[in-house]
């Protein structure tokens, strides 16, 4: 833990996330698309923005989960991926 | 990684023990004052986790910075954040002084 002894100063106080904890992905069920998204930051040189069609895919398949969910179901729009879901709608209007 | 855009990011925790253990985990922030505009929507931390002997998980965290942090005069000369996380063993018995959670 980080202990600053600089009295006076603010210490820092850890928030918990938002929409609670992913459980462990112990059977690594969702590895492939883990890794598919590691790929993609590799080759775009971290860039974060240039992968999230796949980040999206890595948490689709965290909620997909038949049986043990490892992600509440959300709607992606609500995840921050609302451009990418107009998009894909714009694409397959049959869908 | 923009202000405002949500992202992913993976870390590895391995339990080189050949015992299981159950560990809890806890962040932190620098520069101390980023750790303000730093959001998780989702994480691994704040929850025990338990680790199987030998076994390696794949943690994710899933967060995104605040936008503001884009018009803090304070925050102009930073261009890197770095989150760290540290796992402790969970004892029986004790308890972790966790924020208001759940």
């Amino acid at each position: 833990m980080s202990t600053a002894m600089n009295f006076g100063a603010k210490s820092f106080k850890p928030r918990p996330p938002d929409k609670g904890a992913f459980p462990l992905d112990h059977f690594g069920e969702c590895s492939a698309f883990k890794e598919r998204f590691m790929q993609c930051l590799r080759d775009s040189g971290f860039q974060s923005g240039a992968c999230r069609e796949r980040a999206m895919a890595y948490l689709e398949c965290r909620m997909d989960r038949q049986g043990a969910q490892l992600m509440a179901n959300e709607p992606l729009e609500k995840l921050g991926f609302k451009d990418l879901i107009d998009e894909k709608s714009e694409a397959k209007p049959e869908k | 990684v923009v202000p405002g855009e949500t992202a992913l990011a993976f870390y590895k925790a391995k339990n080189p023990t050949d015992k299981p253990i159950i560990g809890i985990s806890t962040y932190n922030v620098v520069p101390f004052e980023a750790g303000q505009y730093f959001n998780k929507i989702q994480c691994f931390c704040f929850e025990e986790q338990r680790l199987n002997p030998q076994e390696e998980v794949d943690m994710p965290v899933f967060f995104y910075i605040d936008p503001e942090f884009a018009e803090d005069p304070k925050m102009a000369k930073v261009d890197s954040i770095t989150l760290s996380y540290t796992f402790f063993e969970a004892k029986e018995g004790q308890h972790l002084a966790l924020p208001g959670y759940q």
